[in-house]
């Protein structure tokens, strides 16, 4: 019984992961300049790997899930830091892109 | 895990890594590549964690944790590097 409830949430969160990979490559894929792609890998490279690292516990094996407990508390604090330290470099660079969005107006 | 669920899901997480190396092509601009290689960095991280899910083993998923801190360390010293313009100025 527990193992069939399990078994139904590690493969709902495993579909809400590979969803939100899948988001966030087609974001990286359309969306024209940096801040913007930046915007939708922070979707994948943080809420995306967490939900793949808790659909774990449907396998039931201890060093498994310790392991992508581990997973999440560090994805769950360097994805930010990561993204921020990208955001501060295109923010220096400039936006050399041709849209219209005009991001230099905001102060650092 | 069962196989039915974790097959597909690595099926689809390798179709996703053709589509980031794609990113990673059509990407114009030096920090639009730094975003598409943690990206991919990130899918690799869900291959291993899905195929560590798919055997049953649990030592995949210390690569994925070290994967994940190499990606961090390598992704904020481009970021620093690109920030500052070079290492000689």
């Amino acid at each position: 019984m527990i193992s069939l409830v399990l078994d139904v949430i590690g493969g709902a969160l495993l579909l809400i992961g590979l969803l939100l990979l899948t988001i966030g490559i087609l974001g990286v894929l359309r969306l024209p300049d940096t801040l913007s792609q930046l915007h939708a890998q922070g979707i994948a490279t943080g809420p995306g790997v967490i939900a793949i690292f808790a659909s774990s516990v449907a396998t039931e094996n201890a060093v498994i899930i310790t392991f992508a407990v581990l997973g999440i508390a560090f994805v769950a604090f360097t994805s930010p830091v990561s993204g921020h330290a990208i955001a501060r470099a295109a923010h220096h660079r400039g936006n050399q892109s041709e849209t219209q969005n005009n991001w230099n107006t905001f102060d650092e | 895990m069962s196989t039915v669920v974790i097959v597909p899901a690595l099926v689809w997480v390798t179709l996703l890594l053709v589509a980031g190396g794609m990113t990673l092509i059509r990407a114009r601009d030096v920090l639009q590549r730094v975003v598409a290689l943690d990206l991919l960095a990130v899918l690799v991280i869900a291959l291993l964690a899905l195929l560590s899910y798919a055997r049953n083993v649990g030592y995949y998923l210390d690569a994925a944790v070290a994967l994940s801190l190499l990606s961090f360390v390598a992704t904020v010293a481009a970021a620093r590097h690109l920030r500052s313009g070079g290492p000689f100025s």
